[in-house]
C-alpha cells in the first residue's frame, strides 16, 4: 500500500502531460476561412461609382459589382477519415453560426474551437439556417440575434420572423443600376412533406465539401479556407440569371425570384449540393 | 407570503351559426379570464414600442374596427409601413392572417410589429425588460400563467387570446339574420340582392371573405418590397394577390384597398364599375367580365347602404 500511494503524485503528473502536452492535445480550434471571390479574385466592394471595386461580367455579359456582401453559416459538421460526423453547436446559433460580412475582415475567419483530434475529410455546414432555429428567438440566442440585427449588419426579416440569409447590395449593368438581393426562408412546416408543410419557401441549403487534404486536428489547429465564388449569383450551375426591372431590386423579398439565386448559391440540394462554395485549402 | 391561487377560468368561444370553424390553433391556446385580460392590457402597452409611444391599439383601434383610418399603417417616429392596417375582428375563424397570409396562428403574429423599423422599432427581451420592471404585470402575468415569470411565449399567448374574443357578429345584418325583430330598409334589401350577384363571390361566408387570394386589378403599390401574396409563396401566380377582406365595419375602416388606394368604399365601387387594371393572373371573374363589374349608380347606393348594415356598433363602442 505503502508503495503505490508513492507512485500517485507521479502517475498523476504523467497523466496531465498525456492529456494537454503539445505532443498529443487531445481536441485544438479549426478556422475557417471565407474568401469571397469573383471567379478567382478576391472581391473589393465599392458605391456606385466606385474605380477599386471588383467589377464582374455575369454568362449573359451584365457588368455587376457590390458595395455590401453578408450571409449566414449556421449547422456546421466535420466528417472524420473514418465517416463519423462531429456536429459543431448545430442546435446554438450563439455559438453555432456566424454572420460573414465581407466589409468586416474579423467575420471572414470563423474559429471552431474545441474540435476533436483526428483528422477530417470533409465539412458540411448550412447557408442559412434551418427552419426549426429560424424563428428570431432573442431570448434563446441573444448573441446571434444581436449581431445579426445590429444597424450595420441588417440580418434581420422582420415580416418573416427569420434571419435573411444573404443580403447582396451593389449595381449591375454599365449605368450602375441597384441590386439588392436578399435571401431567407418564408416555409411553414417542412417542405417535401404534406403533412406538415403549408406554404412558403425554404431558403437554406445545406453544403457539402470535400477537403482536398485532410484537415488533422491534434497538434495543429488546421485552417480551412472555403471559397465563396459570387460569380455564380448570376452564372450559376443551375440558373443563368438576367437582371432586370423584375428581379434586381428589392422585390426579391418576394421570393418570386428569390430561389433562382438561392439555388445558385446554396446548390439545389439534390444535384448540386456546394453551389457557390468550395475549399480553397487546407493549412495543417 | 403565500401565494393566491386564482380560479382562471376558460372563456368558451361559441361559433355563431353559419360561420367556419376555429382556427386549429385556438384549441391549443384557449383564452382564459386573465389570460385575455393580461393580453387587452398588452395589447394597449406603449412600452412595446422602442420609445414607449406605440402600442397594438395605436394602429389597431376598437373605434375603427380595430384598424384606423390612415392610408398605410403609422408607426414610431411617424414611420410609415408598407400596407394599411388591417381591422382585428372574427380572427379566430380566420386560416390566414394579413394581406399576404404570412402568418397562419395568432401566436406568431405580434413579434412582427414589436421588431419591425417602420412599426414599434424594438425587441422582445427590450419589451420583457420594460414590463418586469411594473409591479402590476407580475400579478397578471401569475393570475393568467400561475406563476410570475415574464416569457415572451407567453406575451404572445395573451395577446392571441385576447384577439380571439373580439367578435363582431351584431350587426344589423346579424340581427335580421337571427330574427331578432330587425328587418332591412328597402335600400339594405335590394343591396343584400345585388352583393349576393355581384360581390358575394369572393366576399362570401358569414366572415364576408372567403379567405382565398385574389389578384382584383386594383392600382399596385410602387415600394420594391411589394409582390401580395408571391412575397410568402414564391409562386409567380400569386404575385400581387392579396386575401380578401372581411366587409365587416367596412364603413369604420376606410380607405380602403391594400395600401389604402381608395378614399370611400364609393371610390372602391366606381373602380370596379370603371374597369381594372390587365394582369396574367387576374382574377377569373373579372376577365370574364371584361376587366369590371358593371354597376348603376343607384346599385352602388344600395350596396353600399347594404355593406353599412355589417357595422358593429356595440363592437366598435359607439
Amino acid at each position: 500500500m505503502k508503495t503505490s500511494k508513492n507512485y500517485l503524485p507521479l502517475s498523476f503528473f504523467l497523466l496531465v502531460i498525456a492529456s494537454c502536452g503539445k505532443d498529443n492535445p487531445v481536441a485544438n480550434n479549426i478556422t475557417l476561412h471565407f474568401d469571397n471571390t469573383f471567379s478567382s479574385t478576391t472581391i473589393v466592394l465599392g458605391d456606385a461609382t466606385s474605380s477599386t471595386a471588383t467589377v464582374n461580367t455575369s454568362a449573359d455579359g451584365q457588368l455587376h459589382h457590390f458595395s455590401e456582401l453578408k450571409y449566414v453559416i449556421s449547422n456546421i459538421r466535420l466528417i472524420k477519415a473514418d465517416g463519423s460526423e462531429i456536429p459543431y453547436n448545430i442546435n446554438d446559433l450563439d455559438n453555432g453560426a456566424t454572420v460573414v460580412d465581407h466589409s468586416k475582415p474579423q467575420t471572414l475567419d470563423y474559429i471552431l474551437s474545441n474540435i476533436p483530434a483526428g483528422e477530417y475529410r470533409q465539412l458540411k455546414f448550412g447557408l442559412g439556417v434551418r427552419p426549426e432555429l429560424n424563428t428570431l428567438d432573442e431570448a434563446r440566442f441573444p448573441d446571434f440575434y444581436a449581431k445579426a440585427g445590429a444597424n450595420d449588419t441588417q440580418m434581420h426579416w422582420e415580416w418573416g420572423t427569420g434571419y435573411r440569409f444573404t443580403k447582396i447590395e451593389g449595381f449591375y449593368d454599365t449605368d450602375n443600376k441597384q441590386l439588392s438581393i436578399h435571401t431567407g426562408s418564408t416555409v411553414e412546416g417542412t417542405n417535401g412533406e404534406p403533412d406538415t408543410y403549408t406554404q412558403g419557401v425554404d431558403a437554406y441549403r445545406d453544403i457539402t465539401l470535400t477537403l482536398p487534404d485532410n484537415a488533422v486536428v491534434g497538434s495543429n489547429a488546421p485552417k480551412i479556407t472555403i471559397k465563396a465564388d459570387f460569380d455564380k449569383l448570376l452564372s450559376g450551375k443551375t440558373n443563368t440569371i438576367t437582371l432586370g426591372e423584375g428581379n434586381a431590386t428589392p422585390s426579391t423579398h418576394a421570393a418570386v425570384n428569390m430561389v433562382l439565386f438561392v439555388d445558385n448559391l446554396g446548390g439545389d440540394g439534390s444535384s448540386d449540393i456546394s453551389g457557390m462554395f468550395s475549399t480553397g485549402s487546407v493549412e495543417n | 407570503m403565500e401565494q393566491i391561487a386564482y380560479d382562471n377560468p376558460e372563456i368558451p368561444l361559441n361559433v355563431p351559426q353559419g360561420f367556419p370553424s376555429l382556427n386549429t390553433s385556438v384549441d391549443k391556446n384557449k383564452p382564459t379570464k386573465y389570460g385575455v385580460e393580461l393580453g387587452e392590457r398588452l395589447f394597449h402597452e406603449k412600452k412595446f414600442s422602442g420609445n414607449n409611444t406605440i402600442s397594438c391599439a395605436s394602429c389597431h383601434n376598437q373605434s375603427s374596427a380595430f384598424a384606423d383610418n390612415n392610408v398605410q399603417a403609422v408607426g414610431i417616429y411617424g414611420r410609415v409601413g408598407l400596407r394599411n392596417t388591417p381591422p382585428i375582428q372574427n380572427l379566430a375563424f380566420m386560416k390566414f392572417y394579413n394581406w399576404d397570409g404570412n402568418k397562419l396562428t395568432l401566436e406568431n403574429q405580434p413579434l412582427v410589429p414589436i421588431i419591425t423599423h417602420e412599426e414599434m422599432n424594438s425587441s422582445i427581451l427590450e419589451v420583457i425588460g420594460k414590463i418586469s420592471a411594473e409591479p402590476e404585470y407580475k400579478d397578471l402575468f401569475r393570475k393568467a400563467f400561475g406563476d410570475e415569470n415574464i416569457s415572451a411565449d407567453r406575451i404572445y399567448r395573451s395577446i392571441a387570446q385576447y384577439e380571439y374574443t373580439l367578435f363582431s357578429v351584431n350587426s344589423k345584418y346579424d340581427k335580421v339574420k337571427r330574427n331578432e325583430g330587425e328587418t332591412f330598409t328597402e335600400s339594405e334589401a335590394r343591396g343584400y340582392q345585388i352583393f349576393q350577384q355581384k360581390c358575394a363571390g369572393c366576399h362570401s361566408t358569414e366572415l364576408f371573405t372567403d379567405q382565398s387570394f385574389r389578384n382584383v386589378g386594383f392600382p399596385l403599390n410602387p415600394s420594391t418590397e411589394e409582390a401580395g401574396r408571391a412575397r410568402v409563396t414564391g409562386i409567380p401566380a400569386d404575385f400581387m394577390r392579396f386575401r380578401v377582406p372581411s366587409l365587416r365595419n367596412a364603413e369604420y375602416t376606410a380607405p380602403y384597398g391594400s395600401f389604402g388606394q381608395f378614399p370611400t368604399l364609393r371610390a372602391v365601387l366606381d373602380y370596379f364599375d370603371d374597369g381594372v387594371l390587365e394582369a396574367d393572373n387576374l382574377d377569373p371573374i373579372l376577365k370574364e367580365n371584361g376587366n369590371r363589374i358593371p354597376m348603376t349608380e343607384q346599385e352602388k347606393d344600395a350596396i353600399i347602404a347594404f355593406i353599412k348594415t355589417l357595422s358593429d356598433h356595440h363592437f366598435v363602442g359607439r
